[in-house]
């Protein structure tokens, strides 16, 4: 089947007028649900399926991925003006972002992650149109020890983020790691650092882990430090927009963060943290100032941003092609088609062409409609950071707390948010980075998984993450990052490779 | 919006329930919003509108581990409730023995089985085996070489491959399973063939099986399934059945009358054609089965099944990854340590750092405190928008403002909106009371 024809029939479906009505409301709730911490679009679009059963699939399904795309826009923006990632795929967007918006380029940063999200979604929305079959053979290919590998890969990256002092953010680190080891052992399902409390047998919830530290620890350490020396906050220094250099320090971001994130979005077990991570790395190495790292630099906001929409466009390609769900929403998105007794598979392409091309046509709809209603919101979401800092503080506090209770509507996750923002001040109060902590309560638990599939499936044979050519070339190139510091010094004659 | 609020009304009750008062039911789903026991829940909601057996209808959430805190909660919230139902399913009863909870099925009501769904065992189409007898020889020979992708470890898979293993004579601790969260990713690994064969529900294997990615050995159902042409195990010489079936339960301390309005409410629901319908759409087999008999059959579940999970629980102590994490976590914040007190020796040395005599502002950081400590207590008691209020107006009393009127106002203006959109733009209810 021609694509294109096929690609402007499915634009003669999404824009007709009721389906661009279903793609604004899904858009618009996208948005929202973005915004608040620990409800996110597959909770959402769950919520919704026994009320959109009697509305007609395509509509339905316009509307769905409409707050798929939407979500990623939303949650970024709560990253960068409050620190307070809304859902996992922008804790990242956190680090670089919020620094920005502290020094009064938060216009910048969310301009950088609208425009990021916006082209590398349409982007990958092609990817998903024209290589979609292609993508899906390549990505049944990689197994555990290629996953486990990527994993380290993704270590390594961001090994920097470790902060000045490396003893403290291997603390930091392996504080992570131990939270992300409380709950059920994945292999046997025994109980781990649980100390007989039911509620932890489900593990630590990242986004409530990161909300807790970044936005709860952070204002308990910013209340027991006032009336000492203050940071300043500056809502806005020189144009809200972005700056000449700002469009040229972005624009290669934005095409590597979707060359990274489409592709690991459409993997089985790709998921849409991880491209974040390797982004955020990559960036990092190959900036021109690297020292502001971590002072706000806006390649670190641009390449992740299009890195978690490249991959949530990425996650529908085997959806679509395999009937295989690789993210959470995709779960619940199988669960829709099959209410309206639609099977995703090599066959829905062929039997129902106007849904599909439909919903595809309908993301680059969606994609530009979010550019349209975000662009003009940016004056207005920065003008939030002039709010007095104790009623901003209240405002925060108010979300946060309303987004931990309502996942599973239990007091649990509320004290949980507490005990995690107490643990953030101690941190902060020692000295101690926050991000590593997120990086191995995220990361950890992902890897433990991988690495114990591919030793189980070659019967506790190490050697087998080094049988086969991928996992050997990541791990070897996750080592050299790792060593390069020490190769630098070791062989004196050092060009100018900054 | 309005089109969804449009679409909620249509779902209202038509009809009054045929036979004494209408109903207010309360149906209890021990898991997150999209799993098999919240689609029950949700899709028992519609049928019991539409065919109007009751009057409202209410889906609670109550995820985690494997329904057990469901259960805890829908015995202590529930007990004597006439008008509240629990579903529950066959990970429920694994998931009690694995987690040694104390609430059990013993301790509420038997109402009804309702639906199920039959497991299938599938290997890649490249794959050595071409039968169930071709594979289990090759798992009795050498019972690791054969590596069961499946669900979540003391899921129904692994409940699958365990009894098999049982079967067959394979000991307990040499069966490889590895388990995937969801059936994603386990279909992946066996379209991949990284795994040697991959058991999930009939139904999220059928389109591979039909278009020959996937070769299906063995189908766990005691006879054909109309229209699928896999063999049972029954007919390959292997006594083994297995449904991964839901049901529901009422709560402890129902009397008799009560019990019997609760069963005569679910067949109703169950022969109806509304629940009929669904069943198709969702690929659910029919096993309705009464109360008594229903709780006959917890028992017999019970015993086959949790001899199971305690048979794998056989790694005591700790595992090597835990204990690197543990000792390498250790050894960082001892170095960290070390690095502090050196760096505050140093400090004491040339004392001339900006900010060395930090003072901690306690008055502060107590109030905010104070303020998320309120927020806990009090948002299931009073409710909300109260417990929101309160935390505001104290975060920005913490903050320095001091206007405590002003602030109070603002933060119940933002609690309401936040509420509003909660209740009625995502249908999740948060706590109401006394400001409803």
């Amino acid at each position: 089947m021609d694509v294109l024809p096929a690609l402007a029939e499915g634009f003669r479906v999404a824009l007709t007028p009721a389906h661009l009505g279903w793609c604004f409301v899904g858009v618009c709730l996208g948005t929202a649900v973005g915004v608040l911490p620990g409800i996110g679009p597959a909770l959402t679009v769950a919520l919704l399926l026994p009320v959109t059963l009697n509305v007609e699939p395509t509509a339905a399904f316009i509307m769905f991925a409409g707050i798929y795309y939407g979500a990623m826009y939303g949650g970024s923006t709560t990253s960068i003006l409050l620190n307070t990632p809304g859902e996992s795929a922008t804790i990242v967007t956190a680090l670089e972002g919020h620094r920005m918006a502290k020094a009064g380029r938060g216009g910048a940063a969310l301009a950088t992650a609208a425009i990021g999200s916006f082209v590398a979604g349409t982007l990958a929305t092609l990817g998903l149109a024209m290589a979609a079959p292609l993508m899906v053979k390549l990505a049944l290919g990689l197994g555990p020890a290629e996953y486990f590998a990527l994993i380290l890969l993704a270590f390594a990256a961001v090994a920097s983020l470790l902060g000045d002092s490396t003893a403290k953010g291997m603390a930091s680190l392996f504080l992570g790691l131990t939270l992300g080891l409380v709950g059920l052992d994945p292999r046997d399902g025994q109980a781990r650092l649980t100390f007989g409390i039911p509620y932890l047998l489900d593990g630590i919830d990242p986004v409530i882990a990161a909300v807790g530290l970044f936005a709860v620890g952070e204002m308990l350490y910013l209340a027991s430090r006032l009336g000492a020396r203050e940071d300043e906050l500056v809502p806005l220094r020189g144009s809200l927009w972005m700056t000449r250099e700002e469009w040229s320090r972005s624009l290669a971001p934005w095409l590597r963060g979707t060359a990274i994130g489409f592709p690991l979005g459409a993997l089985p077990a790709g998921g849409s943290e991880l491209p974040t991570f390797l982004s955020y790395g990559l960036e990092k190495r190959l900036a021109r100032r690297p020292e502001e790292f971590g002072r706000g630099a806006i390649e670190g906001v641009a390449g992740p941003e299009a890195a978690n929409n490249a991959a949530a466009a990425g996650t529908l390609v085997p959806l679509l092609t395999l009937g295989l769900p690789t993210s959470a929403t995709a779960a619940v998105l199988l669960a829709a088609f099959q209410q309206y007794g639609l099977r995703p598979g090599p066959l829905l392409f062929e039997h129902q062409p106007a849904l599909v091309w439909g919903v595809i046509a309908s993301l680059f709809v969606g994609n530009t409609m979010l550019l349209l209603l975000n662009l003009p919101l940016v004056g207005l979401w920065v003008r939030l950071l002039a709010v007095p800092r104790p009623l901003l503080f209240g405002g925060i506090l108010v979300l946060a707390t309303v987004g931990a209770y309502s996942v599973h509507g239990s007091r649990a996750d509320l004290a949980l948010l507490c005990a995690i923002g107490l643990l953030g001040l101690a941190l902060r109060g020692g000295g101690f980075p926050l991000a590593p902590v997120i990086i191995g309560l995220l990361l950890g638990p992902m890897a433990e998984q991988q690495l114990a599939r591919a030793l189980a499936i070659a019967q506790g044979d190490v050697t087998t993450l080094l049988a086969r050519p991928v996992p050997a070339v990541l791990l070897a190139v996750a080592v050299l990052i790792l060593a390069r510091p020490v190769l630098a010094t070791v062989f004196r004659p050092r060009a100018a490779q900054g | 919006m309005a089109a969804l609020v449009a679409a909620l009304s249509l779902t209202a009750p038509v009809l009054a329930s045929a036979q004494g008062e209408p109903r207010d039911l309360t149906i209890a789903a021990p898991a997150a919003p999209g799993g098999g026991w919240d689609q029950t829940a949700r899709v028992m909601q519609q049928v019991l509108r539409a065919t109007g057996l009751a009057r409202s209808v209410q889906v609670v959430n109550a995820p985690g581990a494997a329904g057990t805190i469901g259960l805890a909660r829908f015995v202590s919230a529930e007990t004597g409730n006439g008008d509240a139902l629990l579903v529950t399913g066959l990970v429920m009863v694994s998931g009690i023995a694995a987690n040694r909870s104390p609430v059990t099925l013993a301790d509420v009501t038997p109402i009804a089985r309702l639906s199920g769904e039959y497991e299938v065992i599938v290997v890649p189409a490249s794959s050595p085996y071409r039968s169930l007898a071709h594979l289990l020889a090759a798992f009795r020979a050498n019972p690791g070489a054969v590596a069961w992708g499946g669900g979540s470890a003391g899921g129904t898979d692994e409940i699958l491959v365990r009894l098999l293993a049982q079967r067959v004579g394979v000991e307990p601790a040499r069966v490889n399973y590895v388990a995937y969260p969801g059936g994603g990713q386990a279909l992946a690994s066996v379209l991949g063939a990284h795994v040697s064969a991959a058991v999930s529900g009939l139904g999220e294997f059928a389109a591979h099986i039909e278009s020959g990615g996937l070769r299906a050995l063995a189908v766990s159902a005691p006879n054909r399934v109309p229209g699928v042409s896999i063999p049972t195990f029954r007919e390959q010489g292997v006594e083994l059945e297995l449904l991964n079936w839901r049901g529901l339960v009422g709560p402890p301390g129902l009397s008799r009358a009560e019990r019997r309005e609760l069963e005569d409410l679910v067949r109703r629901m169950a022969t109806s054609d509304e629940w009929t319908a669904a069943l198709e759409r969702n690929g659910w087999a029919d096993i309705y089965m009464e109360g008594e008999p229903f709780g006959r059959f917890l028992i017999d579940e019970t015993a086959r099944v949790a001899p199971l999970v305690a048979s794998r629980a056989g790694r005591g102590g700790w595992d090597s990854f835990e204990l690197a994490v543990l000792l390498g976590g250790g050894i960082a914040l001892a170095a960290a340590a070390w690095r502090v007190r050196s760096e505050r020796r140093r400090a004491r040395g040339e004392p001339a750092r900006e900010d060395s005599p930090v003072r901690v502002n306690l008055a502060a950081l107590g109030v905010l405190a104070l303020a998320l400590a309120t927020d806990l207590l009090l948002i299931e008691s009073a409710g909300f928008v109260i417990a929101s209020t309160l935390m505001f107006a104290l975060t920005a009393h913490a903050f320095g403002s001091r206007h405590p009127a002003r602030d109070a106002l603002i933060g119940l203006a933002l609690a309401a909106l936040v509420y509003a959109g909660f209740t009625c733009g995502l249908g999740i209810a948060l706590p109401g009371s006394v400001l409803g």
